[in-house]
């Protein structure tokens, strides 16, 4: 068994992978295309609440709720005007792989490639002898909690839940009674972006900000929706909580040699069962 | 990933581009080291064919209806066994060289056996995965791939004729520039005669409708691995070829950004045609990159590199890319004219 | 007799009020010739922070190098810069290095340090350019370093020494250590640590190696490993976003006897505290290579007055202090290498000659005196002498802790 220390960190980890990839499994099973620039959110998100909390001085918690509804307002923008604009999957796929580059590009203008640091935000380590675990960390446990019961209850008993589930099913019978698709669409697109934006916000105070930072985290969130299972929601959060986790407690005991072990077991799964672990079946 | 296939129709060649253009366009490719002895400009063009080579390739497995992440992985294949060949085992230059894109084509052989069957989304993220599990191996398998320092790899040796040394790879990169072109051309030829051939239109039609295509006694795993292999091989080759102008491979020379990259170049440049859109892809893209790198403000590079790809990609016609804008204009522009010159006979 | 005497003296004075003009001619109107050298390295991407910071800096310190030049055979030479981005990749240095070299014949490559090393030395040793880079996996022995086929490359900055200074540094301002750390990423992994080991052994050091792959977020498992294998140390030697994030994660994890640090310039003390937290960063070691502060290792005072100089040109132009130091055992340090060594072997053009007087010859640079060891260490022209100072942060501010000069092979 390793220290408990590794599983706050592994723990830590797969919140944020978690929040990531479940957006994106979301913003797929609506859409059906994968966002690639998912990535890239997360960084902005954790730019504006870098810059709303040291320049403009307003509270953590009202930052990270800014970056969400900011790139929410991003994310439909893109929706809007890119990605309705372009016909065909692929081209999607290329257009927001492109917005990869654009994106970090925008960012490494605006605010340059220096690296920078939140940790002023919510220092302290709360030391329970057995267990040391910071406030920060807790902050990301509670957070992820918190965005996790949200979007269960917005699923599951709200109006938009209801249309989204059905979207996914059925997007022509949803149709057919009445949900107009393309609104839904942008809304989830928005949904999405925000938590990849606020996945971005609530870490920005445990690591360094650049333009560059989304790159790890988005590939890390879609290994994790393909493990779990491509299109479901239980298997985003099941296939962050195993890849954070994982990498954690491999690297542990093999040290650097955990990253072949991570990618053969990724590997492993899809052969296994090529549809995810929670995937219904191949499409 | 079938779905893209619904939008796309297959260019035939012979009907928007007249022998004569494509001859008169040859000679003067192959005459460009005669006006030019510029170093940088040689050498992005080599480059710019080799990334060619490497986007036909995943047009290739793209026809099939497989979206490749990993296609960087076999240029380090390939690379890597010519540069251990040659540098390590100190075998001669061009046996290790023809074996290079065989051995990244059996990888890819042995790969695809097991992946292909996977197929969609889970086929692309194997693929990436394949791609990162390379990069890992090149760096940890110390005494084959001396890790992080790389191996050098010299340049091709002389080739000596009756005593007469005709072609010196160390004097100038005319011979690359013919190397490039060569392996260009033969990747061509051969992708070209498969999608002429009833194999291409297999493959278009497991990528089209998997369903109808396997009850029409299709099986599927064979024509996707066959494309996936030979998309291999010359991938192979492109790495190899890559490894001897850049004379060094490293474990980072490889990865998921340049898969990105060359998936870029493929798709820009238009999956319609297996070779015309690669090329076409590769020679404006990286050499918008090469241009765009002499900028500079940090940042604005990358910005307007990705800002241009998006905003070809919104307005290219409806499922195609740049070749296909080539065909357009002929068929609207220069068809109509000659339909005006009654004096032209027509063959 | 008379008249000989008397033609002589016309004729010296003839002479000597031609030569007195010539003199006042060349003194007034004499433009400095221009010599370009290429400054290739990542200006965008995620290591472009450390290609960019060099900038001004050159700028800066070449204002007030060419403002007194340096001469060959009695002609006035100045420096100019030429960047170039390499965006830290093989396939993009070797494109910088031949634009530099086919397009803006440039002879010279000074101040390289990133991954590209191995393509540009492909290019520049056929064209009989000099590059001076950093010896880092590529250089040591069993490395990719081969005298022979790379005669035109020089080690201006000894950083693989330069780590084992620092080390030595450490043990002597922390004598009570247990074992230290030593932690780098899976790129930085080749036979150079062999070397590290065997000097380190040697030197009767206790330490304790951990690699861990590139891009890592969560270093737990390895501080975990560090702390088990009783390390109170973790100097790492890759890069700075790790060692800030290893010092972040041990104080989370509670490890507060841990000390941390990085073998690289502080860039910024407020950058390091702001990523890892004010009480986190506190005593956080980094190389320190500020003339004004060395105790050891002597510096021309000249060259410490240039310092100033710099630093406050800098500070200027960029609108805030800048208290980034590192940069003088880089390229400054390279092109006054190349200065005096021109100066020796009295050539500008001719490379063979200034490889020459660079081989086994002594520099006095804005890092203090090197001398090159030339064949005696792995065949290369390496410098030696570098100060291998490092400092911590205190406060806001870095502050200078120990030094351990590295001393010329005998």
């Amino acid at each position: 068994m390793p220290p408990a220390e590794i599983l706050i960190e592994g723990l830590t980890q797969s919140c944020i992978y978690m929040t990531m990839a479940f957006g994106m499994v979301l913003v797929f099973s609506i859409l059906g295309i994968l966002n690639w620039t998912h990535g890239q959110l997360f960084m902005l998100g954790a730019f504006i609440v870098f810059y709303s909390t040291t320049a403009a001085g307003i509270p953590f918690p009202i930052g990270i709720l800014l970056a969400g509804l900011v790139m929410a307002g991003i994310g439909i923008l893109i929706k809007k005007f890119i990605i309705d604009r372009i016909k065909g999957e692929l081209y999607i796929g290329v257009a927001t792989l492109a917005l990869i580059f654009a994106l970090e590009g925008a960012a490494s203008l605006l605010f340059t490639s220096d690296d920078r640091g939140l940790a002023i935000i919510l220092p302290g380590v709360l030391n329970l002898g057995v267990v040391a675990i910071s406030y920060q960390k807790m902050a990301v446990i509670i957070f992820t909690l918190i965005v996790m019961t949200a979007m269960y209850f917005v699923l599951n008993h709200t109006k938009v839940g209801l249309a989204i589930r059905a979207v996914a099913q059925q997007p022509v019978a949803a149709s057919l009674y009445g949900i107009s698709t393309e609104r839904l669409s942008l809304i989830v697109m928005g949904i999405g972006c925000a938590l990849a934006a606020m996945a971005g916000a609530i870490m920005a105070p445990l690591y360094p900000i650049n333009p560059f930072i989304g790159r790890t985290p988005m590939i890390m969130a879609l290994l994790a929706i393909v493990i779990g299972g491509l299109g479901s929601l239980t298997g985003a959060i099941v296939g962050g909580l195993i890849l954070g986790f994982l990498h954690s407690v491999i690297a542990y005991y093999i040290s650097y040699l955990s990253e072949v072990v991570l990618f053969g077991l990724i590997i492993l799964i899809l052969l296994v069962r090529p549809q995810g672990l929670f995937g219904a079946s191949a499409k | 990933m079938r779905y893209f296939f619904k939008t796309i129709h297959l260019i035939d060649y012979k009907n928007i581009v007249p022998k004569t253009v494509i001859g008169l366009f040859i000679i003067l490719i192959l005459l460009i080291p005669v006006f030019t002895r510029n170093v940088v400009t040689l050498s992005t063009l080599i480059m710019t064919g080799i990334w060619a080579v490497a986007a036909m390739g995943f047009t290739l497995v793209l026809r099939t209806g497989q979206f490749s992440l990993g296609q960087s992985a076999f240029m380090a294949l390939g690379g890597y066994a010519s540069a251990i060949l040659t540098a390590q085992m100190g075998l001669p230059f061009w046996p290790s060289f023809l074996v290079s894109g065989l051995v990244s084509g059996l990888i890819a052989l042995l790969v695809g056996m097991v992946v292909l069957r996977v197929g969609g989304i889970y086929f692309s993220i194997i693929t990436l995965a394949l791609g990162e599990i390379v990069r890992i191996i090149a760096l940890q398998w110390e005494p084959l791939t001396r890790g992080s320092r790389g191996i050098i790899a010299s340049a091709p040796p002389p080739i000596i004729l009756g005593g007469h040394e005709l072609v010196n790879f160390n004097a100038s990169l005319a011979p690359y520039f013919y190397f490039m072109i060569c392996l260009v051309a033969v990747t061509g030829l051969v992708f070209w005669r498969i999608g002429e051939s009833r194999l291409g239109r297999t493959f278009a039609g497991t990528a089209l409708n998997p369903v109808l295509a396997e009850h029409q006694g299709i099986y599927l795993m064979k024509y996707r691995v066959i494309a996936f292999t030979v998309a291999g091989v010359f991938t192979g080759y492109a790495g190899a070829l890559y490894t001897h102008f850049l004379q060094v491979i490293t474990p980072m020379v490889f990865g998921l950004w340049q898969s990105i990259q060359i998936m870029i170049m493929s798709i820009v440049g238009g999956i319609g045609s297996l070779v015309g859109g690669p090329i076409v892809g590769s020679i404006l893209l990286y050499n918008l990159g090469e241009y765009l790198s002499r900028l500079d403000t940090p940042g604005l590079q990358s910005f307007l590199f990705g800002s241009v790809v998006v905003i070809v990609v919104m307005f290219l016609p409806q499922g195609a890319g740049l070749v296909n804008l080539w065909e357009r204009f002929w068929n609207k522009v220069v068809w109509r004219e000659e339909e005006y010159e009654p004096d032209e006979p027509e063959d | 007799m008379k008249k000989s005497f008397f033609s002589a003296t016309i004729l010296m004075i003839t002479v000597m009020v031609i030569g007195m003009f010539s003199m006042c001619g060349t003194a007034v109107a004499e433009e400095p010739i221009i010599i370009n050298v290429a400054i290739i390295s990542p200006l965008s991407g995620p290591a472009g922070p450390w290609g960019q910071v060099g900038l001004d800096v050159y700028e800066a310190w070449l204002e007030l190098f060419n403002k007194e030049g340096f001469r060959v055979n009695g002609k006035l030479y100045n420096f100019k810069n030429i960047n170039y981005d390499s965006l830290n990749t093989p396939e993009g240095g070797a494109a910088c290095a031949k634009r530099a070299i086919f397009e803006d014949k440039v002879k010279f490559i000074v101040g390289h340090w990133d991954t590209s090393f191995l393509a540009v030395s492909a290019i520049s040793n056929p064209a009989k350019v000099i590059l001076i880079a950093r010896n880092g996996n590529e250089a040591v022995g069993g490395g990719a370093y081969n005298p022979e086929k790379m005669p035109y490359v020089v080690f201006g900055t000894p950083s693989h020494e330069k780590f084992l200074s620092d080390i030595k540094a450490i043990v002597a301002a922390y004598p009570n250590y247990k074992r230290i750390g030593i932690s780098d990423s899976t790129l930085g992994k080749g036979v150079g640590w062999d070397y590290v080991d065997r000097d380190l052994t040697a030197a009767g050091i206790r330490f304790h190696h951990e690699w861990y792959p590139f891009g890592t977020q969560d270093y737990s498992p390895y501080i975990t490993r560090f702390k088990e294998a009783g390390c109170d140390v973790i100097y790492g030697a890759g890069d700075v976003l790790a060692a800030m994030m290893i010092t972040k994660q041990r104080w989370d994890m509670g490890l507060k006897y841990i000390k941390t640090g990085t073998a690289g310039g502080l860039l910024d003390p407020k950058m390091y505290i702001d990523v890892s937290g004010y009480d986190a960063s506190q005593g956080f070691i980094a190389q320190h290579a500020n003339p004004l502060d060395y105790k050891k290792t002597k510096v021309n005072p000249k060259f410490i007055k240039m310092f100033r100089e710099v630093q406050d040109m800098v500070s200027k132009k960029q609108g805030k202090p800048f208290n980034y130091t590192a940069w003088t055992d880089w390229g400054c340090a390279h092109m006054q290498i190349l200065a005096q060594a021109m100066m020796k072997a009295g050539s500008v053009d001719d490379p063979d000659k200034i490889m020459n007087a660079i081989r086994g010859g002594t520099f006095d640079t804005m890092a203090g005196k090197y001398t090159m060891s030339g064949a005696k260490t792995y065949g290369s022209p390496i410098v030696f002498g570098n100060p291998g100072c490092i400092s911590i942060i205190k406060g806001n501010k870095e502050v200078y802790l120990s030094e351990n000069p590295w001393k010329p092979i005998p």
